[in-house]
Formats: structure tokens, sequence, C-alpha cells
């Protein structure tokens, strides 16, 4: 009995001395991490809505449904267009894209939050081809609105990557749905 | 006198077969698919064949002579991995793709584990695995038509073979509810029509790997093997009856038995799979009752894949699997010895 | 016993990887390419030499009873601060090698230090065998890594280098590839070892 007491109270010594250097570690990091996910995800949603300011992407919710406002200048004024992120299942994961569209619904963006497809088939969706910036399946996307968001393999003009049918078409038909449900919540476009 | 009585240890029957004589035989057997390759994908089916044996001998002869180990590569066996790696990939591949899939079969599924006779993959197939994983576009996508008909055997259709042709329609039926109602009309054509193209996948005329399009050459070859007694009939025979049942039974869009068996045994690969290469010798169980579970293990396989797994063809998977499982089937398949008595 | 010997023989000799087939899963996991070999590999070398430090340091007053329950409290809230650096610091190399950093606390190159060599031996020679096996895990991943990464996609750190007409072996940063690279690594080596015994 009085053994267990003292093996105990060793381990507890040891826990007690390990949990309090995780804590002052976690103070350090925390804000740090924080910061790293804001300017994650403010790097996305810059590319998805190129024309707004960065400090003028606003998230809105309403009825479960999540999006970004962006806005021309700092001070909230001159609607640009809005962001959203579109989830479809691709072969191996889900893929996350931002999404961004301007205010006639036409795509301004967009940008891979998440995906973990097969290497060298679906991360084609991210590929950029050699001397270009912008990955060349995503470009596709741009200025389009959803009606013409379909794949050349279901009746579309959207060239899906060779060998990666699975995960071109959960790129775009996320794009697709995200894009209807958003103009159902907003009331329609302006075009 | 005393000459005529000797005792040696068994085996005391001999045959005039040998290793050199049965890799030729199987050699030969292939050469109907060989000439219907050449006829249905044109010219460019010979330099594959050629690559894909040239490689793999060349491979064996440089290790065995880095190794200095006895130089076999006149025993055939090299030159059959060869042909049955060419006959795996589709007609229209760089060359480079044979020549590298052969040195990995040679270098990697042979060698390694002692050379003919200690392999426990089928060499062709792990190359074929390799070359499937490696450049996955090289190798599913077949271009060319054959001679005298479409890629998939249908009119209608010409840009896939029947087996990608079947698996999407089959997943735009399961998903109707989030596709356009045009596409999944077009999906329950496609399903019926792929069952008017027996004549097709019978003769070869759809799009395929090189060797594996035309049942009925291939079946030509076979009967020359089963006369020969150089394969038993066990292997191929459980394999092709557990696909039609599997398939028949799950294979169709309308609940179960609303498959179409005669469409699954016809396409793919099964046919050479089944007849050349799950009766390797070498990666196949020795024992009878083993041979039928050997044969029902690559048809569930094969089915399993086919019908959910990632590719739309799992023949090469699943004798490739099943050839790991072998010395455990042969271990308990062991048949009793006459007089044994139970150990308790 | 010398200092020199004790830091050297994780290098080769004693490679934990290659020699003792130590630490596999992350050998096997992350070496896809070599920025994650060595990021892989720095993490673990600081885990291994601050876990050696201490569990040194208190090796007279572990109780024997005990003493597994403790090293691994001690790994794992090293690992932690590892974690929690990267995702603050590094938050791309933290992305990519994922799940494979909580992960670290049951390397057992790790465990089997402290076990084998910091619960018996004084700070200074610790600290030594912890950098020098380390490294030789480090080396290990990156060699495995450069492989990978050079046959599978064409890049050494990220920077093309095979020429455009290259078409990468994709099966070298799928998991079979790296199998493959790591015993063809195991049978080199017990192949010159056998060669240097004769």
């Amino acid at each position: 009995m009085k053994e267990i007491l003292k093996l105990g109270g060793i381990l507890m010594l040891i826990t007690a001395i390990a949990g309090g250097a995780l804590s002052m570690v976690n103070s350090i990091t925390k804000p740090k991490i924080e910061l790293q996910k804001r300017l994650a995800l403010e790097r996305a949603l810059l590319k998805a809505l190129p024309t707004a300011d960065s400090d003028a992407i606003i998230p809105v919710e309403t009825n479960g449904q999540k999006y970004y406002k962006g806005y021309e200048s700092p001070d909230t004024t001159g609607l640009v267009g809005y962001a959203f992120v579109a989830k479809g299942k691709g072969y191996s994961s889900e893929i996350e894209t931002m999404v961004g569209i301007d205010t006639t619904g036409a795509i301004t963006g967009t940008s891979i939050l998440h995906q973990v497809e097969t290497p060298g088939l679906g991360t084609k969706i991210e590929e950029v081809t050699y001397g270009e910036e912008k990955p060349w399946f995503q470009q596709q996307f741009m200025d389009r609105t959803w009606e013409e968001l379909k794949l050349d393999k279901d009746g579309g003009d959207i060239n899906s990557i060779t060998g990666a049918t699975i995960s071109s078409r959960a790129v775009t038909s996320s794009i697709r749905e995200g894009l209807k449900e958003l103009e159902n919540e907003l009331g329609g476009f302006n075009n | 006198m005393e000459n005529k009585l000797f005792v040696s240890s068994s085996p005391h029957i001999t045959d005039k077969e040998s290793i050199p004589k049965i890799m030729y035989g199987v050699t030969l057997s292939l050469v109907p698919a060989f000439i219907g390759a050449i006829y249905f994908f044109g010219i460019q089916s010979l330099w594959v064949v050629l690559v894909g044996v040239l490689s793999a001998v060349a491979t064996e002869g440089v290790i065995q002579k880095l190794m200095k180990k006895p130089i076999t590569i006149t025993d055939g066996s090299a030159i059959l991995t060869g042909v049955l790696l060419a006959f795996n990939v589709p007609a229209e591949v760089p060359l480079w793709i044979p020549a590298v899939g052969s040195m990995f079969a040679i270098a990697v599924g042979k060698i390694p584990f002692g050379g003919l006779g200690y392999n426990p993959m089928n060499p062709a197939l792990l190359g074929r695995a390799f070359l499937l994983a490696s450049w996955p576009t090289h190798m599913t996508i077949f271009k060319t038509a054959p001679t005298g008909g479409t890629l998939s055997g249908i009119d209608a259709i010409t840009n896939a073979t029947p087996l990608n042709v079947y698996r999407q329609a089959k997943d735009a039926i399961a998903n109707q509810a989030t596709l356009p109602a045009e596409n999944v009309q077009e999906a329950y054509n496609a399903m019926s029509q792929l069952s008017d193209s027996y004549w097709n996948l019978f003769t070869g005329k759809i799009g395929g790997c090189l060797g594996e399009t035309s049942v009925l050459l291939l079946l030509i070859g076979a009967v020359y093997l089963i006369y020969k007694r150089y394969i038993s009939l066990k292997i191929p025979l459980s394999y092709i009856v557990t696909v039609a049942l599997l398939t028949w039974i799950f294979g169709g869009t309308e609940g179960l038995f609303s498959g179409d068996p005669i469409f699954h045994v016809l396409s793919g690969g099964l046919m050479l799979g089944a007849f050349y290469m799950a009766t390797d010798m070498v990666t196949s169980p020795v024992t009878y009752k083993g041979r039928i579970y050997f044969g029902i293990g690559c048809g569930i396989l094969t089915v399993v894949i086919r019908l959910v797994g990632g590719y739309p063809e799992g023949v090469s998977y699943s004798i490739l699997l099943m050839n790991l499982t072998v010395p455990l089937i042969d271990r308990y398949t062991k048949p009793k010895i006459f007089g044994e008595v139970k150990q308790k | 016993m010398s200092l020199f010997k004790e830091f050297f023989k994780g290098f080769y000799d004693e490679n934990p990887v290659f020699r003792l087939a130590l630490g596999l899963c992350p050998a096997l996991a992350v070496s896809n390419s070599v920025q994650n070999a060595v990021g892989m590999g720095a993490a673990a070398t600081f885990v291994l030499l601050c876990s050696n430090f201490i569990v040194s340091l208190i090796r007279k007053g572990v109780p024997k009873k005990i003493r597994i329950p403790i090293y691994i409290v001690v790994i794992a809230t090293f690992v932690t601060i590892v974690d929690l650096a990267m995702a603050g610091f590094a938050p791309d190399l933290h992305k990519s090698l994922g799940i494979f950093v909580p992960l670290i606390v049951v390397n057992c190159v790790i465990l089997g230090r402290a076990e084998a060599f910091a619960g018996k031996n004084n700070v200074l020679y610790s600290l030594f065998d912890g950098l020098g096996m380390g490294i030789g895990f480090t080396l290990a991943l990156t060699v495995v890594g450069v492989v990978r990464e050079l046959l599978g996609d064409g890049k050494l750190w990220g920077i093309p280098i095979m020429g455009a007409n290259f078409e990468p072996v994709l099966l070298f940063i799928l998991p079979p590839g790296a199998f493959l690279t790591l015993g063809l690594f195991l049978g080199l080596f017990n192949w010159i070892d056998s060669r240097m015994k004769k």
C-alpha cells in the first residue's frame, strides 16, 4: 500500500511538471497558431476575391449557411462579391474549395483549402503548369456562372483531368451546388 | 545381376517434359492471341511484345552475369514473362513502358527471391502492377480502336473500354439522384447495349490491353495447354464460375440476380488471367483442393474490385493477392497420407 | 566507451532504421519528399535529445516499476512542444507531416534509447547518444526521401531537376514505393555487411 502511494506520488509529480511546462509552451504558441490559421484563411479569401480589400471580407451566417461578403474599401462600402467554401467528396478525401464570385454570380477566383487525393492524378486539381502562375484546372472556372460549370464527361466544356475524373467532378459539382444554394440564399444575382 | 536392383529416393516416375519445353509450349499457345493483337491494334503490338521480351531476357542475363550465377535465359521463362507483361499493357504505350515493366518484373519480382521456382508472385503481373501504379495515365487510357470495331464494342460509344463503360454507367445509376436526367438515361442505354456486345467481346473487337481482348484466340491456346496437360482446368474453371456467379448476383442495377455474368466473363483480362497467369506452376497451389480454393479466391477478389473497388478491372491484383496465400492454402489442403491416423 | 563512439554509432553501425529496424512507421510514411524527411528527422532528433537528457538526469530517482510510464510522459511532453511549435512557426511542414508529428510519441527509437541507454548512462553520454541516433535517423529518412522524391516526383527539395520529359515513377511516392525503397536499402546494407565480414 505504501509503495503504491509512493509510486503514484512520483508519477503525479512528473505529470504535474510536464503539464506545467506544456501550459507555458501553449501560452506562447497559441496566438502564433491562431495567427497562422487566420493568415491561411485570409490568403484563400484574397485568392477568391482578388478585388476585395483584405480587411473588408466579412463572414456572414444565415439559416445555417455560411459565406463571406467582400468589399472594395476597408470601411465596408462597395460590395465586390461573395465567397464560400464548397465541399465535395473526391476519390480519397473531402475536397474543400474556397470560391469567390462577383455580384453577377460569375467566379472571380478559387483556391483549394484541403485535399488528400492520389498524388500525380487527383492532386492535379492544384497543379500549376511550368511557367504559369495559377493552377490550370481551376483557371477554367473563371468568369463562369453555375449553369456553365459542367465537366466534359457530363456534357459540359470544362476539361477533366486525365485519369482523375472523380476528383475533377468533385471540385466542379461542389462549386456548382454551392453556387446554386448561395443564389437561393441571396435571392438571385443582379445580372 | 546385382545392377538390376538399386535403391534411390523419390521421384521414381520421370517424364520427357522439362522446364524449357513447358515454357516454350505456353509461349507457343499465346501465338494466336499475339497474331490477333497485331490484326486488331496494328504493327505496334509487335514492337511492344518484342521490347518486353528483349528487356526481360536482357535483365535476367545481365543480373545473372553480375552475380556470377549460371545464366538461365534459354529456359524460356524470361521470354514468357516478357510476353505476358506485354500482353497486359495497352498497345499504344510508349515502348519504354514494356521495357521498364519487364525489367522490374525480373529484377524485383523474380531474381531477389532466388529465380525461377522461388518467386512468390507472378513476375509479369508484378510488373504490370508496378506500371499501373507508376504511370496510370499510360496504362489506363486506350486510344486505338481495334480493326473492325470500337473501343467499347458498342457502335454508339467510342471512347472507353467495355468495363469502363460498365463502371461509369453503374456508378451513374447508383447516384442518379444527383445527376441530370439525360445522363442517367444515357447510363441505362449503355448498360443495355453492353449486353448486346457479346460477339465483339468474344472475338476481341474491343479495346483493352494488347493481348487480353480476344476470348476466342485465348481459348484456342488454352485448349492446346490443356491437351498437353501444362495446366489443369481446376483453377480457370473455379475462377470463371465464381466470377460468373457473383456478377450475376451482385453485378446488376436492379437488385440481386439482375447482373450480366456473360458480359463479365467475356470482358477485361479474365480469360488471359484465368488460363495463363493464375495457372503459373510456381505461384499456384499444388494440391487439387487448393487449386479450387485458389480459383474461388481470385474470382471473389476480381468481382469485388470490378464492382466496388477503385479500378474498373481487378484480375491482375486479385491473382497477385492470391499468389501470396498459396503457401497457406497448400499447407491446409495437404492430402492425408494413406494409412495416416489423425493426431489427437 | 568513448564519446566519439557513442556519437557515431548511430550513423551506420547501429543506424536505427537500416540496422536496428526501429522507427519504421515514420520512415515509411513521411519519406515521400526530402523536405518531409528532414523535417521529421529534425523533430525526432529534438525529442530524442531532450528525452535522453531528462531521462538520464532523473534515472536515479525513477523507481524501476514505473520507469516506462515516466519515460512516455517525458517523451509525450516534448512531442507536444514540437507539435505546438511547428504549428505556430512552420505551418506548411506541420500540415504535410500531419498526424505523424504526434505519433513521434510512439516512435520506438526514442523509447528504445531511453530504456536501453539514457536510463543507464550519465547525462553527457546520453546527450551524445541521442544526438548521434537522431542524426542517423534523419540520414536514413533523407536517403529514402531522396530516392522517392527524385524518382516519384522528379524533384529534390521541391525543385524540379529531372527535366520536362521525365515521367515520374508515381509508385515511389505512393506507400508501396516506401516499402520497396526501404527494403532495397536494408538489403543493400546487409549485403555490404556480409561483404565486409569476409
